[in-house]
């Protein structure tokens, strides 16, 4: 008895498993996000009239100022928001790590809360607070002081640095976690004083995790759609201009959105290919045996570090308190009274049900598409590498650098035209909801793979399992938690998505982010509100099982 | 059925590094079979071949008369055993065991059989249920050798298993493999880095340099007639000195130098030219010590090590390193005396001659 079978050819080899679902997954991935930005290139690059140049479209935005201004807009407040948030948030991170202040568990609490928060409530909710007639500015006008106003640029800026200083923080503790006491030792015996040591030793060990930190707030700060439609009025930032074009030309060819989209990806692209080269170039790779230690600190100086971490916390986590207050506020369009009602929730239960349930079907299934895919992908990256599962990988981590808007200006101009006509419809927002998460799925199975020795699988493989039948009984069940907790934070992180969503969905298939979002621009601030504190249940709810009930901390969320 | 296995010119190359060169050799059926080396001579690069894991450059493996090359890896019928064990966490014993039936298809009450039979064969029944968590690690080790040979397999591959157990484990657990290997009968390939653990199992062994295979033998001609140099220094304690031809018997014998000027007879060397030079390979339990006075071979006792049951003695003999001499300690002997001059005896037979290049 021989459970030998004949050997298949080479070609046949071609048809097993592996080779197929890599094939799969080059062609979704080509189709949701290659083939997109290859037209929306290719469109930018259309000139409109005969004898026209190919540039004629960058030829204008270079020369209107109207179009550059907006350029210049987004890098003064994403450069000026990275560099703020690298000023509050390296501090805040080295006391809570280092320093034995008061309620160092609270204040990563709130930190996650402000950090996974969707970034257009908080800054609607600035306006209820700093608004023309805010809350907070008309409670000082009273006394005879005058606020600085909320709007224009240094109101976008504020709100991003407070939105997005988290990533500082969550990548600079985890980044200290990383340094051996014996560092921080060496560094004292030798002479050096704390602030000494900090400047010469941590803050160099440290650079990986500050120029990560810093890139991703001016990502994140650079493609913000939400923030400065609410609060911007007049100064206009890249993301804005290309909705505005976007809206205006639609039925047509969005040319000029597509031409603007392209120079956003751009910036992105390059920030991200520097961020790599900085990482890799200031990566010592150290382990720490024993982490840096907490310090036991004079009262002084604890009274000092904890005051500024509390009024940095309170000052974060206030927007998020304004809109669950004022849910249950009596409102009168933008104004709002101190009359507790649940008026609010009883407006939008009539209206909640379909954008909740387009909410939550949209995010469910781009959800769990990115945890089977994710992990498909990850495992062809990890055991099968090659010249092809290179590729893959490069592919997916190129879907990092598109944003949101971009990505999806590339649908619609890609899947606008029969036969493929999915604008406006559900499949379309799935697709776009599961491209841009594939990226984080990949690299969190990735990074679980690793870990995981070979030899289980090999194991068996060589007990007569084939490839499909070993990952599905031996592989996904070793990563099952790191998927589960994978797919949690998908889910939360999907649910929040406001750019790519403004432009693909078509009123049927709103979420309760572009309700919410209508309802800001409407001034409907009270209905808002309620609908604001349903979004942030929601984002939470998948985090605290996460946290409470999987054993992961707050740095799982960078 | 076990099969026998024939591994045909196989060479396998990473890069510009060559980690299996023209690997040559035949397994017969029901043998226990060594890859012996250091790590990085390729051993396990080999195994992993045969098991179909990797893909060799050139030359084929043979199971019988049937070249597999072809052969995924799932489908080749071997069962391996793997040195972090490659235990299934999340499955218990029983279910660990009964895997690779699974993948067969085979019939619930077929695979209830055979599982309960192997985990009785390696003393495991009583833990069917058990996680894996819950076994020790020569528990664990058992579960997955009775997995590898419950789907009588036509291969058993061994890679290092019992490197990762403690001593006493080790020692329990390579008589308890040979024991069931004998038993079953099934062709087996071991991979290891301990001679001892070698040579006590094995029917004949590979040993293996820098992806080369320098000589196939069996335990006791491996340790008592090594073929190359390399062998020579490898296997057991060995005093490896340089020499030179200084004259022959006449017939099949030489007379060497040592350094040091002393002189000793040996035999089976090619290049048979006066004043060639030559490795001399002489086990420290072959040499005697006999007093000074008249002995072709002296030398001066540079330090004594008591080890209880032998006694080792560094003797200088005027060359770079000392000779090294081991003695049986026996009730009443005379301890030598550091310092002391001494005759030394080294009998033409314990004696082998090896050319510069390294081979006999």
């Amino acid at each position: 008895m021989t459970a030998l079978r004949s050997a298949p050819t080479a070609f046949g080899r071609l048809f097993s498993f592996w080779p197929l679902v890599t094939f799969g997954a080059l062609v979704v991935t080509t189709l949701l996000l290659l083939l997109p930005v290859y037209n929306i290139v290719g469109l930018s690059f259309s000139g409109k009239g005969t004898g026209k140049s190919i540039l004629d479209n960058y030829a204008m935005f270079f020369s209107e100022p109207y179009y550059y201004r907006s350029l210049i807009n987004s890098f003064i407040v994403s450069i000026s928001a990275t560099v703020l948030a690298l000023i509050i948030g390296v501090p805040a991170a080295y006391y809570v790590s280092r320093y034995n202040i008061w309620a160092r568990s609270l204040i990563k609490t709130v930190v996650v809360l402000t950090f996974v928060s969707p970034p257009f409530i908080g800054s609607y909710s600035w306006v209820v607070l700093l608004g023309r007639s805010g809350i907070l500015t008309k409670f000082f006008a009273e006394y005879g002081i005058s606020l600085p106003s909320i709007y224009g640029a240094p109101g976008i800026i504020f709100v991003f640095t407070l939105q997005y200083f988290p990533f500082v923080f969550l990548l600079v503790s985890s980044g200290l976690k990383s340094i051996d006491q014996s560092v921080e030792d060496a560094a004292r015996n030798l002479g050096s004083g704390e602030l000494g040591t900090f400047f010469k030793v941590i803050a160099p060990l440290l650079l990986p995790s500050i120029t990560t930190g810093a890139l991703l707030v001016f990502i994140a700060s650079f493609t913000d759609l939400g923030t400065p439609i609410i609060l911007g009025e007049k100064f206009r930032v890249l993301p804005v201009l290309i909705y505005g074009e976007f809206v205006n030309d639609f039925g047509g060819e969005p040319v000029l959105a597509s031409t603007l989209a392209v120079l956003l990806l751009c910036v992105t692209t390059a920030a991200l290919l520097l961020q790599r080269w900085l990482s890799s170039r200031f990566s010592y790779a150290t382990a720490a045996i024993r982490s840096l230690t907490l310090q036991e600190q004079p009262l002084g100086k604890r009274i000092a570090a904890s005051a500024y971490v509390y009024l940095l916390m309170a000052i974060a986590v206030l927007p998020l308190v304004n809109i669950v207050v004022s849910s249950f506020l009596k409102s009168n369009g933008p104004v709002l009274t101190a009359v507790f009602t649940l008026d609010n929730y009883r407006r939008i239960a009539a209206t909640i049900s379909t954008p909740l349930w387009n909410t939550i079907f949209y995010t469910t299934s781009a959800t769990l598409l990115c945890a089977v895919v994710g992990t498909m992908i990850a495992y062809i990256i990890v055991r099968r590498p090659g010249r092809v599962s290179a590729l893959l990988d490069t592919i997916v981590m190129f879907s990092y650098a598109v944003p949101g808007i971009v990505l999806g200006v590339g649908l619609v101009v890609t899947y606008h035209h029969p036969p493929v006509a999915l604008t406006g419809t559900a499949l379309i927002l799935i697709m776009a909801y599961f491209i841009r998460r594939l990226p984080f799925s990949v690299r969190s199975s990735v990074s679980s793979l690793q870990l995981l020795s070979r030899d289980t699988e090999e194991a068996s493989v060589n007990l007569g399992a084939g490839p499909a039948a070993t990952f599905i009984k031996v592989t996904v069940p070793l990563l099952s938690m790191a998927i589960l907790s994978g797919v949690l934070l998908t889910w939360s992180n999907t649910i929040r998505e406001l750019s790519a969503t403004l432009i693909l969905q078509s009123g049927s298939t709103a979420t309760v982010s572009v309700e919410i979002f209508n309802e800001v621009v409407n001034g409907n601030f009270g209905v808002a509100s309620a609908l604001g504190s349903v979004l942030i249940l929601l984002t939470f709810m998948p985090l605290i099982v996460l946290f409470t009930f999987m054993g992961k901390n707050e740095e799982a969320l960078v | 059925m076990t099969t026998s296995v024939m591994v045909d010119s196989i060479t396998k190359r990473f890069g510009d590094t060559t980690a299996v060169n023209n690997a040559n050799f035949e397994i017969a059926k029901g043998e226990f079979f060594t890859l012996l080396g250091s790590s990085g001579c390729g051993k396990t690069t080999l195994l992993r071949m045969i098991a179909g894991f990797m893909k060799q450059t050139s030359g084929h493996v043979r199971f019988g008369d049937r070249i597999i090359d072809d052969v995924p890896p799932h489908q080749r019928n071997t069962g391996m055993v793997f040195q972090n064990y490659a235990i299934f966490p999340h499955l218990s014993v029983f279910d660990n065991v009964a895997y690779g039936l699974r993948a067969r298809r085979r019939s619930a009450d077929d695979i209830d059989r055979e599982v309960r039979r192997m985990l009785d064969l390696v003393r495991l029944g009583h833990l069917a249920h058990r996680r894996p968590r819950e076994l020790s690690g020569g528990q664990q080790q058992r579960v997955v050798l009775a997995r590898a040979m419950v789907i009588q397999p036509d291969v058993l591959l061994m890679d290092e298993p019992l490197s990762n157990l403690d001593t006493e484990m080790r020692v329990h657990l390579r008589s308890e493999i040979r024991a069931l290997q004998k038993q079953v009968g099934i062709t087996t390939i071991y991979v290891t880095h301990d001679q001892e653990e070698a040579l006590l199992m094995s029917d004949r062994i590979a040993v293996m340099s820098a992806g080369h295979v320098e000589q196939i033998d069996t335990p006791h001609r491996i340790y008592a007639e090594p073929q190359t140099l390399f062998v020579a220094s490898f296997i057991g304690e060995n005093n490896i000195l340089p020499g030179t031809v200084a004259g022959t018997d006449g017939g099949d014998g030489f007379l060497i130098e040592l350094p040091g000027g002393g002189r000793i007879a040996g035999a089976g060397l090619e290049n048979r030219s006066m004043g060639s030079p030559c490795q001399v390979s002489v086990r420290p339990q072959d040499i005697g010590i006999v007093p000074a006075e008249g002995a072709p071979l002296q030398g001066t006792l540079a330090d004594i090590q008591f080890l209880g049951s032998t006694i080792k003695l560094l003797v200088d003999i005027g060359g770079e390193k000392p000779l090294l001499v081991s003695l049986q300690g026996r009730r009443g002997m005379e301890m030598p005396v550091i310092g002391a001059r001494y005759g030394i005896d080294i009998p033409a037979k314990a004696v082998r001659l090896f050319g510069q290049g390294g081979a006999a």
